[in-house]
């Protein structure tokens, strides 16, 4: 009895220590798990996250390695696995490909269940996939093998949690549900971290979106602006503000807005935005601004009404807003340059019609019409020349006789005498240019430029204001050795256009003088008719 | 009613080929020119005093619009056409509808309108 009574003393004495061990044990394990899913669930990447789960499941079953292969898909779309270690470095494994869907892995990777095995070089599903058919060389010595799946509660499989043992039976059925219950953590914990990560590069990338929108608005110039339909809260940008002149720091509401608007332009913008809001319309406008330091501006202003079909109407109106005053300068700019355009051209036909017509009153036979008329026509196309070269802002008083002169058979006989060049408006150089052809084209048919001695002399001076009617430009045309010359019968057009149309054009006084030694013109033209 | 025959027009252009050309088509009509001015103060000092019938305006004098002269013959009662490139476009508002010359004319054109502001001499 008391041998049986020892040994089943001793018996229960070990049972009771074995059962203390045992209970030790689960103690330990289940701080250990509570630890984890603490650790777990403090987790903030994916990354750490697995690495804490696979040190945990190391722990928690006693294996000798572990490791966490899971899914990731990158920003490409791409789905690839990545894995975390424990227990074996990292290069024990670097030299393997990733785990394939073998007969091993495919209930783990497939979610199908756990698979747990003494030895698993004794599995009937090991060694059946070529070509390896088994691990490969220098692979981790795994006898027992436990892989738990980790399922989200969708179903879908996030990755497997592997563990080894170089020696066979070391996995029981208690670290198998302790391996389902940190598989389980794991699977909400991955899910949870994705979900704010997901969240966390949703909230970058609008971030990004707003500030290349900001950027955009900015570069481009546009302002932007929101107003509530019903409280008419008007909320601008700082360009928008400045728009209307305003300064960043500026009060600026829907009434400003309204008063900044010019009273000829109110009633249009008004009726525009009530039109937007009402029905929708496209809000697209130009209009006239006021801004505070009295400038008149132009503003583009676009926006749209976000239509709530439960309010019967908008709420809620946006857009945004363009300074356009220069664009606008540059249309003003090249309506008057159209305009003037035409006046010229108009202008340049009604001269050509009057040098036809003038022309024709006065020569005697088509061929003598035809040489006057086209040397006039070159008269008048050599100052627009000139002017075209000056860009219609005039040419001097040599110029113009540069100009008329050039092709001229005895241009090295007319000299000139004068101590300053002078500047003339493009209509005084028009009148001039045309009177200095019919001079000496003259002086070339029946004056001093007709014998091969004769000359002509050019000089101009500026006269003071002496009669009160400001200074003047006296210059005289003087023609020298060709034969005596008396006034002629009919005036023709040279002599009415330097007599009479000189006379009207630039309110000038012209002289011409039939001395027998050769003809003398001369003009006094007010400065204030010739200046630009 | 008066004819064209010695119709005292007063001619304002400020560009000497084009006031020649106007004074030649005026003459072969039978009128007689008055002017030409090629100034803003002449013209108004012509359109104010000087003894006309019927006038003929260049709308830009030199970069200065007519409209005052215009003005003034108005107050007189003086018909007057304008003259112009620009066609009915170049007008004030206040002178919208008046008779306009589209430069180039031809002398029928000259007569056409002259024609019609001579109707309009009592």
């Amino acid at each position: 009895m008391g041998r049986v009574e020892e040994d089943g003393f001793e018996s229960l004495v070990a049972r009771l220590a074995a059962a203390e061990e045992a209970l030790a044990e689960e103690v330990r394990r289940s701080r250990a798990l509570n630890r984890i899913a603490e650790a777990i669930g403090a987790g903030h990447d994916a990354g750490s996250l697995v690495q804490t789960v696979v040190d945990g499941g190391v722990e928690l079953t006693g294996a000798q390695f572990g490791a966490f292969f899971y899914n990731v898909v990158d920003e490409a779309g791409e789905s690839f696995m990545l894995y975390s270690l424990s227990g074996a470095p990292r290069a024990a494994f670097e030299a393997f490909p990733m785990p394939r869907n073998t007969a091993v892995f495919a209930p783990t990777f497939n979610g199908e269940g756990v698979v747990r095995s003494d030895d698993i070089t004794q599995d009937p599903r090991y060694g059946r996939n070529a070509p390896r058919r088994g691990m490969p060389e220098g692979h981790l010595p795994v006898r027992s093998y436990l892989a738990v799946p980790v399922i989200t509660r969708e179903g879908t499989v996030l990755g497997g949690l592997f563990f080894g043992h170089s020696m066979t039976g070391r996995f029981d059925a208690r670290a198998e549900t302790l391996l389902v219950g940190l598989a389980a953590q794991a699977a909400v914990s991955i899910e949870s971290v994705r979900a704010q990560e997901a969240a966390r590069a949703e909230l970058a990338q609008r971030r990004d979106a707003e500030e290349r929108l900001k950027f955009a608005l900015d570069s481009g110039g546009l302002g932007s602006w929101e107003l509530d339909v019903e409280t008419r809260a008007y909320l601008a940008s700082d360009i928008c503000k400045a728009n209307y002149g305003r300064g960043p720091d500026d009060d600026f509401g829907f009434a400003d807005l309204v008063a900044s608007v010019h009273p000829g332009d109110r009633a249009r913008m008004t009726a525009a935005i009530e039109d937007a809001i009402l029905h929708g319309a496209e809000y697209d406008i130009e209009y006239r601004v006021r801004t505070p330091d009295g400038d008149t501006r132009w503003v583009h202003a676009r926006g749209r009404a976000a239509q709530t079909a439960d309010h019967g109407g908008a709420r809620r109106m946006a857009g945004v807003s363009l300074d356009v005053t220069e664009r606008k300068r540059a249309e003003e700019r090249q309506r008057l340059l159209v305009n003037e355009l035409n006046h010229r051209v108009k202008n340049t036909l009604v001269s050509v019609q009057s040098i036809a017509s003038q022309t024709l009153r006065t020569t005697e036979t088509p061929e003598a019409f035809r040489d006057a008329f086209e040397g006039r026509i070159m008269a008048l196309s050599h100052t627009h020349n000139l002017l075209t070269e000056q860009n219609w802002e005039g040419a001097s008083l040599r110029e113009i006789f540069d100009f008329e002169l050039e092709a001229f058979a005895a241009r090295d006989r007319i000299g000139f005498d004068y101590v300053r060049d002078l500047q003339l408006s493009p209509k005084a150089t028009v009148a001039l240019g045309m009177a200095v052809h019919e001079l000496a084209t003259n002086a070339l048919k029946y004056g001093a430029l007709s014998v091969p001695d004769g000359a002509v002399r050019v000089v101009w001076a500026l006269e003071p204001d002496e009669t009160g009617d400001g200074p003047h430009l006296r210059l005289t045309w003087t023609e020298q050795g060709g034969p005596p010359v008396a006034p002629p019968t009919r005036h023709g057009f040279g002599v009415r256009l330097l007599e009479k149309g000189l006379a009207g054009e630039l309110s000038a006084q012209v002289n011409l003088a039939y001395d027998s030694l050769g003809l003398v013109c001369t003009m006094r033209l007010p400065i204030r008719a010739l200046e630009p | 009613m008066k004819t064209l025959a010695a119709l005292k027009v007063l001619v304002v252009e400020d560009e000497a080929l084009v006031s020649m050309l106007v004074e030649d088509m005026l003459s072969d009509l039978g009128c007689i020119v008055v002017g030409p001015a090629a100034e803003l103060e002449e013209a108004l000092r012509l359109a104010g005093s000087a003894d006309i019938d019927a006038a003929l305006l260049d709308v830009n004098l030199g970069g200065r619009p007519i409209f005052p002269v215009a003005d003034a013959l108005r107050e007189r009662g003086v018909p007057f056409a304008f003259a112009s490139g620009y066609g009915e476009a170049g007008l004030s508002e206040g002178h919208k509808g008046a008779t306009v010359l589209q430069k180039p004319f031809r002398e029928a054109d000259l007569r056409r309108v002259l024609e019609g502001l001579a109707a309009q001499v009592a």
